[in-house]
Order: C-alpha cells, then structure tokens, then sequence
C-alpha cells in the first residue's frame, strides 16, 4: 500500500499544534515543513520567529530557531545570515511574522531588508488583526473590520489606511520574489505551497530578499466560525489584498 | 615637566596635520601625549583647533583652562585664544592674516607672516610647516629623524608633499 | 606588533575589535563614536566579514543578536541617546545569554543633548533600561591604551558569561588621542558548540527565545541568570587604586575623570594633604568590597562626576557609615577640570558645600 500522507520530518516528534480551532497558522506551518524537507535543507535551516502568534513556530518546526524581539526578525535573520557568511557558512534564514510584526512595529526592518536585498526569505501571515492580544487594529485591518480597538469598524478618519504589504515590498530593488497567497481551499493551498517554495529557492540560489504574504484566518478573534472565517478571505479580503506574484526576477 | 599647545586656524590651513606630526613627534620622543582634536560647536564655521599636552610623566590634566603655547593662524584664532595663554606663554601668530597687536602684555608674542613666507617657498599649503619650525625652534631642537617619521605618518597617503613640507619646517626653524 | 603609534580611542577600539577576532560589526551614524563605524567599513569589507550599515540603531542591535547567536563575536557601537534605543534588546540578549558588545561612547543628554563630553550614562549602562532581572557588564576605560585593551576584555567576557557587555567611553577619551601599543588578544577564545545556532545537524534542533509561557520554568531561568550575575561579582570585581592605603582622602571616580582625580590628588600631595584616587574599572560589577574596606581607615571621600551624581550612589552603598562623602560634579558641556575640582574641595574644607559646581 503506497503512503500518501505523513507528517513532515521537520515537524518536531509528538508536538501538537496549539494554534486556534480554523486558524491557518497550522497550515502555513506544515507547507514551511513539507518544503523544507523537499529541499532538504534541515540541517542547514535557522528560523526567526517573532512576537505573536508566529513565535510559536519553534515549539513545532524542528529547525534551530531563535525568537526575535518584537518587529526585528529581519534584522535577526540580517545578522544571522551575514554573520555565517562572514565564517564561510552558507545557511538557509527564514523569518515567520505576523502582518503586526512585518509591516507595522517592525516595518523599516522589513522594508531595509529587502532593499539591501539581504539575501533572506520572510513568510507575513496577514490576519488582519494582533491575534494574540485579542484582535485589535492592526496595519491591515480592512476599512469597515470591527476590531477591539475600532469598533465601529476603521475609518479614515480615525485609523487611516491599510497597507498592502507584498505590493510594497515587490517596489524594492533588493526584491527577488514578492507574492500574496491564501489557504482557503486546496486550490490556494496548492498554490501557497508553489509560491513559498520558489521563494526558499530564490535564497538558494542567492537572489537576494524573497517575501510572502499569507492571508490567513483568524477565526477567534474574527467571531466567526472556520469555514465563515475562509469564505471571508474568498469573499472580502482577496478583494483588497489579491492573490498574485507581484515580483519574480526570474519571470518578470 | 608638562607643556601644552593649541593651535588653530580656518579649514584647509592644516591645523590637524601639524598638531598631529607634533604630536607624533613627541611619541617618538618618549614622551607622553595626549592630543585632541577641536570636539565640539567650534568645529563648525570653519574654524579649526587642536590640543595637545606634552610630558616625560603620565599626562592626567587632560583639558586646560590656560596652555602654554598657541599657534594662531588667522586673526579669529588669535582673537579666540589670547585670553588661553598663560602667563609667560608664547603666542605665535601668523601676521599675514592678523594684525599686529599685542592686548597682554604678560605674554610673548611671536608674529611672523607664514602665509607670506609659504608664498615665497611657492606654495601657500606650506605656511602651517612653517609654523611648526617655528615653535620647534622654541622648544629646542627636535631630532630631524623624528620629525621625518612624524610626517611619513601624518601624511601617508600625500607621500609628493612629505619632502616639501619639511623643507619650510626647515625654513621656519632657522627663520630669524 | 609593539610598535606605538599614536590613536584615538575610537579608532583603538576598531582595531582592537578586530585584531581579537570580531567578524560582525552592524551600526548606526552618531556623534562622538561615528569613527569606530568608518574604520570598521573599510577593514571588514577587505576581509569579507560581516559589515551592516543599519536603518537604525534598533535594528543594528537586533542584527547583533541574531549575528551572535551564530557563535561570531559581534560589536555594535552608538552613543547615550542612541545607546536607549538598544535598551529592549539588551534585555533580550540577557535572557537569551547571547554575547554582544556594545561600545556607548557617551555624549551629553537629557535627550539629544549635544556631542560634549558627558559621563551621563552610568545609569543608564549599570543599572539598564530594559525590562527585568538582568545585568550587563560594564567596563570603563580611562585611557586610550585602556580603550584597546578592555575592548579585548569586553569581547571575552561577553563569550566567557554568554551575556551583553557594555564598554562605556567617555567621550572625550573616544576623540582624543594618545600613543598606545596595540598588543595581541591575550584572552583564549571560549567554545560555544554546546549552544549556537548552526543547523542542526547530528544533533537535536535548538531554540533560543525569552518567551516563556511556564511561571516555574521562567522563573527558574531568572533565579539561574541570577546566579550567573552573583559568579560576574565575585569574579571579575575590577578597580584601581592610587596612593588609597592611609589616604585621608579619597576621591572616587571612572573613566578618564579619574585621571583628573589623579592630577588634583597630586596638587595636594604639593601641600601636604594625602590624597588617594579610587577608579573602578568596572561599573558593573562595582568594587563594594573594596571601597567599604578603605572607608575604614578613610573617612573623607570625594566623588567626582562629568554628570549630577550617578556613581555617587554606589560609593554611598560601599562606604561606611562613619565616612563622609562629598559630590563634585557638573552637567555636560565643559569638561570638569583640575583647577574647578581644587576650587570645589578647598570651598568644602572651607565648610562651603555645594552638591555640584
């Protein structure tokens, strides 16, 4: 009988993923495995994992990882790379952030690191909203999304805009690779699987900043049920945020 | 015994260099120095000066209220300085660029016009090497060798100017 | 090797960071320690080393503690108001046990201030402005010879302890130059296999975070960072003392203020009074035992700062009770000197006390 499943070898030994019912975290994180052992690349891999939800990624992926303060995982996984270049190492450096994280506290980090082209890649789960404080205004809660913190939904009068992040990061000349994708169904799945993987492949092959941006559900802090919490991705946010490579120095 | 030095000037009149070779000359020396460059809202505006303490002890008067010797290149430096001479010390003055005029009269003065003597020598970047010579006429004789590795050090990446800058700190040591 | 030659201490501190093996260097511009940064651009590209010039002094910090990590001997370098921005990662560092070196050549503050001279920052460096029980090291040169030398120092026990060291330079000693003998590393280099972040290969994954959602378990690694703090202080405990055994008077100070010290000391040596310097070497872990040793047989203390009294509170914890101690110190701007400090003590012996001049 052929094995069409199995859990990823770099998913560390009888963990349990502690993410929320729906969250897709635990998607995100498994793809992040399934491609790492597809590259083979375990023994070479350093994680940055950052404040939020995302830092729980070191308790399930079984990669070295180091937890960075609040917004600088570019700059750690900067440091890291530079610094095992600097000893002749060529290492591969991920960081896992939230869209809080990446484009909000942490947004010159992210921005400079990708304009200095630092040959890195950084995965952005963009919820829409801090996940693990209880769902406030982030920097890419919707116009009109009900937070804690905007709750009569945001306005620009009171919370300007929204940013879109993967739009932003494709303008910088360091860029090798910047795309948005989902996980609402298996299709997206498919394809969120397609586009990380190029993504880790361009750090390979020493293109230099490569970035996507996941949007994800948040079904807790949402109120919303898991399956509602994917039709509103389908539905609403890839309406504002669309599903698309916006940058591929290989194919552009 | 300590002895300490300013020397000021405008940029471009080589006030850093000197101060750097004298400095060098006194490590090679043996002696102990400390030397510091213009630190602060002075070093805007043009305006250049630097510091250094000279001794056969550890140096721990790290900055002066008063010095013994200045260096004033331009009137603006005289004008500044004059009231940090100490009493018996020496400003030396380069009265090409400054008048003649002596407002203490329990200090030395020394004027002479660097500037116009550098022209002579056909090269006005000469007149702070001038002055140099000058004070190191004062101070009794340097080592020759000493003077030669300080400007090899200072002026490493200039190696065409090492010989012509000696040659007018010669010219300032024996003028007179 | 041996030959002198004559440096600032900025550029001192570069090259002492380098000779002893320091392949990542991550930095923002500030005044009065931009040199340190300059000279390090060029050297680490030629020698294809880790060089960064950061989009902030947070993210030069951040980028040192991911580079150390990795086991390479990191430095960053920023001054006071700067130096506050580093403050969170410092924190991190500590809990993470991650060896970087911070050189802070101070400059004036509150806030921006401006790039006079100051010795603001011995708080800020001693006591720190992160969040939680963790101490840095502290290490205080007061010459330009001592500015390679600690620089050397800072690095091994950064490796040594696994925790930020700080070297705090006045910034006048950064600027200013003097002919020092750059000598080689005497300090062996530490192994660090057992924790760095290098893939894992033949061996378990590993993560280093200061997370820790386990009330035992945090509190746990707090009390074992705390006894490593207890082994720093009774280990590496460092001061200098001059003409201290029977002085009648002692005054204390760090950095190159006690070389001033020493100069007012001498002046009355010349009238007759017995004058000792006390200069701690190391801010943190500061010389308790020693100072309340003197304060035996010495009873006058001046404590001399270029700020309004930020040492002064660790000489009054050191000394004896029996012991007076006299602060003489000013703000930033001009540099305190010898004659203002002799013009300070004489008005105190004349019983004129004035907490700052």
């Amino acid at each position: 009988m052929q094995q069409v499943f199995s859990i990823p070898k770099s998913i560390k030994q009888n963990s349990t993923f502690t993410f929320c019912p729906g969250c897709d975290h635990g998607v995100a994180v498994k793809l992040i495995a399934q491609i790492i052992d597809e590259l083979n690349i375990q023994e070479d891999t350093i994680a940055v994992a950052s404040s939020g939800c995302s830092v729980l990624l070191y308790n399930f992926l079984d990669v070295d990882c180091i937890e960075s303060p609040h917004g600088r995982a570019c700059a750690v996984a900067t440091g890291i790379k530079r610094a095992h270049k600097a000893q002749g190492n060529n290492k591969f450096v991920f960081t896992y952030q939230g869209d809080g994280d990446f484009a909000s506290i942490g947004l010159a980090e992210s921005l400079h690191s990708a304009l200095r082209g630092e040959n890195i890649t950084a995965i952005c789960i963009n919820n829409t909203n801090y996940g693990m404080t209880g769902g406030q205004l982030g920097p890419t809660t919707a116009m009109g999304q009900i937070t804690t913190t905007s709750q009569s939904g945001r306005n620009k009068e009171y919370h300007g805009f929204p940013i879109k992040t993967a739009e932003h990061i494709a303008l910088c000349d360091g860029t090798s690779f910047s795309a948005r994708v989902a996980l609402y169904d298996v299709k997206n799945i498919v394809n969120a699987k397609k586009q990380i993987k190029k993504a880790f492949e361009y750090q390979k092959k020493g293109l230099g900043f490569s970035f996507v941006e996941i949007l994800s559900t948040c079904p807790t802090n949402w109120k919303l049920s898991p399956q509602e919490a994917h039709k509103k991705i389908e539905d609403e946010l890839t309406k504002i945020y669309p599903l698309k490579v916006f940058k591929d120095v290989e194919n552009d | 015994m300590i002895k300490n030095f300013i020397i000021s000037g405008s940029g471009g009149q080589g006030v850093l260099s000197i101060g750097s070779i004298l400095a060098n000359i006194f490590m090679l020396d043996d002696l102990f120095v400390t030397y510091c460059t213009c630190y602060g809202a002075e070093m805007r505006g043009g305006a250049v000066n630097c510091e250094i303490n000279m001794s056969d002890k550890e140096i721990n008067t790290l900055q002066n209220e008063k010095v013994d010797f200045v260096i004033a290149l331009n009137q603006a430096s005289f004008d500044k300085f004059i009231s940090k001479v100490k009493e018996n010390g020496t400003m030396i003055v380069n009265s090409s660029l400054a008048k003649i005029v002596k407002p203490r009269d329990d200090i030395k003065y020394i004027f002479i016009p660097f500037s116009e003597e550098a022209t002579k020598l056909g090269d006005i970047r000469m007149t702070n090497s001038i002055a140099l010579g000058v004070l190191s006429k004062i101070l009794g004789n340097f080592k020759l060798e000493n003077v030669k590795k300080g400007y090899e050090k200072v002026l490493s990446s200039k190696t065409e100017l090492i010989q012509k800058n000696i040659d007018a700190y010669l010219l300032g040591h024996n003028l007179k | 090797m041996s030959e002198k030659v004559l440096l600032k201490g900025n550029i001192a501190i570069a090259k002492a960071a380098l000779n002893c093996g320091c392949s990542c260097y991550f930095g923002y511009p500030i005044t009065p320690q931009t040199e340190i940064g300059e000279y390090l651009s060029a050297k680490m590209q030629e020698k294809k080393l880790a060089y960064v010039c950061a989009e902030s002094e947070v993210a030069a910090i951040n980028m040192a503690l991911g580079a150390s990590s990795t086991g390479a001997k990191v430095m960053t370098s920023s001054s006071s108001c700067a130096v506050a921005l580093m403050q969170e990662a410092l924190s991190y560092a500590a809990s993470d046990e991650l060896p970087i070196v911070l050189v802070n050549v101070m400059r004036a503050g509150p806030g921006q201030g401006y790039i006079f001279p100051s010795q603001g920052d011995y708080n800020q460096a001693t006591v720190g402005g992160g969040n939680g029980d963790y101490k840095t090291i502290v290490l205080s040169p007061s010459s330009v010879q001592e500015c390679a030398d600690m620089t050397y120092k800072v690095f091994y026990l950064a490796q040594k302890y696994r925790n930020p060291v700080i070297l705090l330079v006045d910034g006048l000693l950064g600027q200013m130059a003097e002919p020092i003998t750059i000598k080689d590393n005497p300090y062996p280099n530490i192994d660090n296999s057992s924790w760095i972040l290098n893939g894992a290969k033949n061996r378990a994954s590993r993560k280093i975070h200061s997370l820790e959602p386990n009330p035992s378990i945090l509190e746990e690694r707090t009390l074992k960072l705390h006894q490593k703090y207890l082994e720093i202080e009774k280990n590496e405990v460092d001061w200098e003392e001059y003409n201290c055994e029977n002085a009648d008077y002692i005054i204390t100070a760090f950095g190159s203020m006690a070389r001033i010290a020493k100069s007012v000391a001498d002046y009355y040596k010349t009238k007759g009074l017995n004058f000792g310097v006390f200069r701690p070497k190391t801010l943190y872990p500061f010389p308790y035992d020693r100072l309340r040793e003197l304060s035996k047989k010495t009873k006058i203390f001046f404590d001399v700062e270029m700020n309004l009294g930020q040492m002064h509170k660790d000489v009054c914890q050191a000394v004896s009770q029996n012991s007076q101690i006299f602060f003489i110190g000013k703000p930033a701007g001009e540099w305190l000197k010898q004659d203002e400090i002799i013009k300070a003590i004489d008005n105190i012996f004349e019983g004129q006390y004035a907490t700052s001049i």
